[in-house]
């Protein structure tokens, strides 16, 4: 119901901003001259869907006359650089948003909601926006805050899961495991062999320990970080089943897996050391490029197994959006970049340079073969679950708590209760503190 | 001659080091006094509120805070005799009469571990340590020892990063402080023993003390506040194995942002590091007469 109040409250301002601008012949070109000169400064990231778009930027530049300033940083930093510039109201125009960090940057308002800048620039408002060509579930999560859209899904992620179809053919499987627990049951032993193994979940102490290892295990379950009253559910029997699912898998994955993180774990499947990952659907260019994978030729995409509770693939991605410290100009010249971005007629480009577009449009389009993982990424994104990881404005100190305890259930430190019983007790008292249990904050992700 | 300078022309020179060292050094740590009474997380700005020592005493009941504590001080003591024992034996060898050149170019090459940005050593360690390709296993007959991934391993590693890194700038203080020994006195000592134990203990040692007073200072402090080389290398992993104080306050200022605690974090490091600085002079310093 919310999802369709957001989207029905979204499309309905778009449309009334747009029906002004219907006749006209809008072009980039023409709404930009007020703004050419003007620079805008946005935070990307080391990834390829943001070399997808700097290598297109060219074109937006000579269109606009307008500057894209682009700070890199990696995805660890991406955050504290961008709270520190927006404490003392520096120079980004534009937040890039993980779906995490949607409540914070809100809550802040940082970030100005889409409605606010359409009325604000109605001549900047590109006919051809189309909101409703994202997928819902994709722009809500990641642009979406509290029935109010704030940035456009930029780059963005599904879980899935790679396999190398050779060395699943060698052990006698003619596909990829359906369920979590035919991976570890069936495929792990017989691909577990001669110093290579079955499986590889990405659970180095950072992000990746709580995104893609620590929450992964628990959506399949039925398990998730919390109840309806916002209490810790993870010493649930479905939560603890699914922790514990993760003890018993490690056994088919390679040493040290809790230092791995996105480049070991992409790195050890594109050597072929590996048979199956799961990981974010950005990562298959990587996979998939002779220059940079041994196994390109074997290398074959699924939607992430299913566990008791269903699919439940991770979802991760993000959003750009207008920060409220730019001035008017800025704000209008980083609009349209964002529109031009994340618009319709670039998607096919952004995805042929190796950028995983949300508009459901591009993937109805031929001449996609190439791109093995389009199938089992629509399908995750009508089985993803948007609370994946709670999104609202304490997710960056509880992460710090689950990527702490995360770890020290993997190496044994301590039993999955007992990590889940440290992780539940911090995680209440973060949740107390901001003001959840007292009624002051509404139970909000 | 006193008298003749102007107070005003004092005060012009003294001034502005003052007021440099003042806005550089003073201030920011008023500053963290300041915001370690209150509550005070970058994202949740308007709620910032005096809490009084509500923050420390949150620091003092932390177990975490003390495991971090621990495994920094036991970082310190496991390094620091390593570092003295090879860069005392270092210098003695480079204090040794001829072999200019070589002696030279050995002084020149222990400065190069210590001109390594923190960082970048920690990024060498991450390709010099890998498991699968990394150039330590390999030099240990292609073994297949787990060095990051495994928290004792991991714990090792920076160990070994840290004596590498900083035995050179050991070894150097010392071989300054060698050279101070007056050479009839080394010489005649030399004359009335061959032992050159008896040598070190009794001539070259007190002339090492402050020295050695030096370095105890130095490296607990740098100790304590390590983080450039453990933040690129294991990120404080795995685990919390290698989560030293100054990558925590870092977590929590930074990524939890609560700049608050991390505060009173700093201030009651600072109180420790002040208290040690004064035991080791109190306890090992001597003015050589």
């Amino acid at each position: 119901m919310r999802l369709r109040h957001l989207l029905a409250t979204t499309v309905l301002s778009t449309g009334l901003a747009t029906a002004a601008l219907a006749d006209s012949d809008w072009s980039l070109a023409e709404a930009a001259a007020p703004y050419a000169g003007t620079t805008v400064d946005v935070v990307f990231l080391l990834r390829p869907g943001y070399e997808a778009i700097e290598a297109m930027l060219p074109a937006f530049e000579e269109e606009t006359g307008i500057k894209i300033n682009i700070i890199k940083h990696p995805y660890e930093n991406a955050l504290g650089e961008q709270v520190r510039d927006f404490v003392a109201q520096g120079d980004l125009d534009i937040a890039l948003i993980d779906l995490v960090w949607i409540g914070n940057f809100a809550e802040n308002e940082w970030i100005v909601p889409v409605d606010e800048i359409q009325a604000k620039f109605p001549d900047a408002v590109d006919p051809d926006l189309d909101m409703d060509d994202f997928f819902p579930l994709v722009l809500n999560a990641f642009g979406g805050w509290n029935d109010t859209i704030y940035g456009l899904p930029f780059d963005n992620y599904s879980g899935l899961l790679f396999y190398n179809r050779c060395m699943l053919e060698e052990a006698g499987f003619d596909g990829p495991p359906e369920t979590w627990a035919d991976l570890k049951d069936v495929y792990g032993p017989a691909l577990t062999k001669d110093g290579k193994y079955a499986y590889a979940l990405q659970s180095k102490r950072n992000e990746t320990q709580s995104a893609d290892s620590f929450a992964r295990m628990l959506w399949p379950f039925g398990g998730s970080f919390l109840d309806d009253e916002f209490r810790s559910n993870l010493l649930s029997d479905e939560s603890q089943a699914g922790l514990q699912f993760r003890q018993e898998l490690m056994a088919y994955m390679p040493d040290g897996i809790v230092a791995y993180d996105h480049a070991e774990t992409v790195n050890a499947f594109a050597q072929g050391d590996v048979a199956m990952i799961t990981e974010w659907s950005a990562f298959y260019s990587t996979v998939v490029s002779p220059e940079t994978s041994s196994v390109a030729d074997c290398v074959e995409i699924a939607p992430e197994p299913m566990g008791p509770a269903g699919r439940k693939p991770a979802l991760g991605g993000f959003s750009l959006a207008v920060a409220s410290q730019a001035d008017d100009d800025e704000q209008a010249a980083a609009w349209l970049f964002i529109q031009w971005a994340t618009s319709k007629a670039n998607a096919r480009e952004y995805l042929e340079r190796g950028g995983v577009p949300a508009r459901q449009s591009v993937y109805q389009e031929d001449g996609l073969e190439d791109f093995k993982f389009v199938p089992a990424l629509v399908e995750s994104w009508q089985d993803g679950v948007p609370e994946f990881r709670p999104r609202f404005a304490e997710w960056p100190e509880i992460t710090e708590i689950v990527q702490e305890w995360g770890t020290r259930m993997m190496l044994g430190e301590v039993t999955t209760e007992e990590g889940a019983q440290e992780i539940g007790t911090r995680m209440e008292a973060v949740l107390d503190a901001a003001g959840y249990y007292s009624g002051d904050k509404p139970l909000a992700q | 001659m006193r008298g003749k300078v102007s107070r005003k022309t004092i005060l012009s020179f003294i001034g502005p080091a003052v007021i440099g060292l003042a806005l550089v050094g003073i201030a920011p740590l008023l500053y963290a006094l300041w915001t370690s009474l209150h509550f005070f997380n970058l994202t949740q700005l308007r709620r910032v509120e005096f809490i009084g020592l509500e923050n420390y005493w949150t620091v003092l009941t932390d177990g975490a805070f003390w495991q971090a504590m621990g495994r920094t001080f036991f970082l310190l003591g496991t390094a620091l005799p390593l570092q003295l024992a090879l860069g005392l034996m270092i210098a003695l060898v480079l204090h040794q009469p001829g072999l200019t050149l070589l002696k030279t170019l050995a002084r020149l090459s222990l400065v190069l571990p210590m001109a390594t940005t923190y960082a970048v050593v920690g990024l060498l360690g991450q390709v010099m340590f890998n498991q699968k390709f990394g150039v330590v296993n390999q030099l240990l007959g292609g073994a297949d020892i787990n060095w990051i991934g495994d928290p004792t391993n991991a714990f090792i590693m920076i160990i070994f990063w840290d004596v590498w890194q900083w035995t050179p700038f050991v070894a150097l203080v010392l071989l300054a402080s060698l050279t101070m020994v007056p050479g009839e006195i080394e010489e005649a000592a030399r004359l009335e023993t061959k032992s050159k134990w008896t040598v070190l203990r009794y001539v070259q040692l007190p002339y090492l003390l402050p020295g050695l007073v030096a370095v105890l200072i130095l490296r607990t402090a740098d100790t304590l506040k390590l983080f450039d080389m453990v933040f690129t290398l294991t990120r404080g992993g795995p685990g919390a194995s290698t989560e030293f104080i100054s990558l925590m306050i870092q977590r929590v200022g930074f990524r939890a942002f609560d700049q608050g605690l991390a505060s009173a974090q700093a201030i009651i490091l600072l109180i420790i590091t002040i208290i040690l600085a004064q035991n080791y002079i109190r306890v090992f310093y001597k003015e050589v007469n």
